[in-house]
């Protein structure tokens, strides 16, 4: 899977890029308006993870720009402005997802693998992870083959840990995931702990391994070593 | 300028009565002569003459003579009469011949006395009225002469610095008053141009400060993520982290109220606080599970004042959360949805927030956790403030309450 990433800002470039790569993706990078359209024309990427503010441009340009030339390349776009005219604008002009600054970059990983699993369309749509079978369309969950139920809120928990394997994941960033910006306001994010108990337990009854891990102090991570 | 009437007056008056007194005497100085001359035309005759009646007395005398006739003012009683008349007296002992004789003229100065008294009034009259005219006079210019002035003035007094872009010091008849609106207006353009730029600074170096802040937490992130960490190394990078997601929520606070000052939410449609509250209430169903709180909606009406959908959606969750976060396990929360109120009432262990502090932006209470910014209350306030909303706040009994309405 290919991704471009263009961000004028260099560090927050890189992270994006760290991450997304440690998750087996393959990504590159521009750094300003003219470069990413130049990109953008040369290869066909997966997704594009596009920043509005950009030197020499703006970044709304860019995706009128892919949807243009008929590419099936999913784009996000990034950007520290929250406007509901951008956000509207951007999906009029056929991006897929917006993301506000700051944002986790787990939640960005979790977003672009939505997008990639949406856009591709050779029908093998599953999740997996070692014995744990994921299908969005049906939001149905096999371990061994064997159906096992979960609530919506249970099963959010479990695609955003099996898009982000063997990544530490902060409370705060599955809380925002899962339940929303605006949960905060409301107490602190310790309500987690018996979700993610209730997931765990489910899936060990149903056979699988204990891949939910407790990181101390800091969060979960999902992994099988 | 009254001291300046008076004194005319008063000289006048002064100027007109010796006037007539110098008249007076030298008449009756002339009529003295004309004794003087009938009675040395009588000296050659031989004769003697003897005459007293009221006002004139010629009679011979065994005095000295006068040089100079004595003048005075005396007054007199009629025969059986109380009251005195003015009389204005001449007496001189003179030579004729041998004989002396004294010579007593007195003229009435009743006549005078009219005389003036009708011309005290008359000045009376005219000084007073001319007074009088002038104050009319200056009070008729006053006005208009310096109406725009004072519409300048009340325009100054009436400035709201949020609405200045809309006052006008206009053109007038006169060219001081002219200069003073124009250095006005251009005060006017100043003064809104920093505004403006003040405003747009605090949401730019809000909305600057988003980048970085993204970059410090994708950096703990990934930092988090290698596998060969102490604890002691896991805990720090958890706690910056903690305290970066308070300031990532601080800062969004700041820009939204940055953004709400500059307008940028716009009513657009009459909501339902009803469903709203539903929403909410069920997206934090958990955490109100997680504290066993018992949660009571009363909807008589529902309350749909004009908001911007976000700004609704702020103030519900703002309040709600409050009312979930500042609760105590086993605790109540009861709404109450009217046509005329949103009402939020939550027990707590909390002292009631004093009312100085009650929506001032930093304000958190005592407790140091990472979901309090201090900003909940500021934004609810600035939202009700630029939607025409009323908020107030109540104790009692231990149970906090807050209720917006709307105006009317």
């Amino acid at each position: 899977m290919k991704i471009l990433i263009i961000e004028d800002e260099k560090a927050l470039r890189d992270s994006i890029k760290q991450y997304l790569e440690y998750q087996g993706f393959i990504c590159e990078t521009a750094d300003n308006f003219l470069k990413g359209k130049e990109k953008v024309s040369q290869f066909a990427y997966d997704c594009v993870v596009v920043d509005l503010g950009l030197p020499y441009g703006n970044g709304l340009d860019i995706v009128s720009a892919i949807r243009e030339m008929e590419s099936k390349a999913g784009i996000i776009i990034i950007s520290a402005r929250n406007a509901l005219d951008d956000k509207l604008k951007g999906l009029e002009l056929g991006s897929d997802d917006y993301l506000t600054k700051p944002f986790h970059l787990s939640e960005l990983n979790a977003r672009i693998n939505a997008i990639v699993r949406r856009r591709t369309f050779d029908g093998n749509k599953v999740i997996c992870f070692n014995e744990i079978k994921l299908e969005p369309e049906a939001r149905r969950l096999t371990v061994h083959d064997k159906p096992v139920e979960l609530t919506e809120k249970e099963y959010q928990l479990l695609e955003y840990f099996i898009a982000n394997q063997r990544r530490v994941l902060t409370k705060a960033a599955i809380a925002e995931h899962v339940w929303g910006d605006e949960y905060v306001q409301a107490g602190d994010y310790d309500f987690i702990y018996s979700h993610i108990k209730n997931v765990r337990k489910k899936l060990l009854d149903a056979g699988s391994g204990d891949y939910i891990k407790t990181v101390y102090r800091s969060g979960y991570r999902m992994t099988d070593n | 300028m009254v001291l300046l009437l008076v004194l005319a007056g008063l000289y006048l008056f002064g100027q007109f009565s010796r006037q007539i007194n110098e008249r007076s005497d030298r008449e009756l100085m002339a009529e003295e002569q004309v004794w003087i001359d009938y009675l040395q035309t009588g000296l050659e005759n031989g004769r003697v003459f003897i005459l007293k009646t009221r006002e004139v007395a010629v009679y011979p005398v065994n005095m000295a003579v006068n040089e100079v006739p004595a003048l005075e003012d005396i007054t007199e009683k009629l025969q059986g009469s109380q009251t005195g008349f003015p009389y204005r007296q001449l007496s001189q002992v003179v030579q004729i011949g041998d004989i002396s004789y004294q010579i007593i003229l007195k003229k009435s100065q009743e006549q005078k006395t009219i005389l003036l008294n009708n011309f005290r009034r008359t000045m009376l009259f005219v000084l007073a009225g001319l007074f009088i005219v002038v104050l009319i006079f200056n009070w008729i210019i006053s006005r208009n002469l310096w109406a725009p002035f004072r519409q300048s003035l009340q325009k100054i007094r009436d400035t709201e610095l949020s609405k200045i872009h809309s006052l006008q010091f206009n053109q007038t008849d006169t060219a001081e008053f002219n200069e003073l609106n124009n250095s006005l207006n251009a005060m006017r353009d100043k003064i809104y141009g920093d505004y403006i730029n003040m405003k747009e600074f605090t949401e730019n170096a809000a909305h600057e400060m988003q980048t970085p802040i993204a970059v410090v937490q994708g950096k703990l992130e990934l930092l988090l993520q290698d596998q060969n960490l102490h604890e002691a190394q896991v805990q720090l990078i958890a706690d910056a982290g903690a305290v970066l997601n308070r300031l990532a929520r601080l800062n969004k606070g700041l820009l939204l109220l940055a953004k709400i000052e500059n307008n940028q939410y716009e009513a657009a449609e009459h909501l339902s606080f009803t469903a709203i509250t539903e929403k909410y209430l069920r997206l934090f169903d958990d955490l109100i599970r997680a504290k066993s709180l018992s949660v009571e909606t009363v909807v008589e009406n529902d309350f749909n004042p004009a908001l911007h959908p976000l700004l609704a959606d702020s103030l519900v969750t703002n309040l709600l959360g409050n009312a979930i976060k500042y609760n105590y396990t086993g605790g109540t929360i009861r709404i109450v949805v009217s046509k005329a109120k949103y009402q939020v009432s939550n027990s707590s262990l909390l002292d009631p927030i004093p009312a100085e502090k009650l929506f001032r932006r930093f304000n958190t209470s005592k407790e140091e956790d990472e979901s309090s910014n201090g900003l909940g209350l500021a934004i609810v306030k600035k939202i009700a403030d630029s939607n025409g909303l009323l908020l107030d706040y109540f104790v009692e009994n231990g149970i906090h309450s807050f209720i917006v309405r709307s105006h009317g």
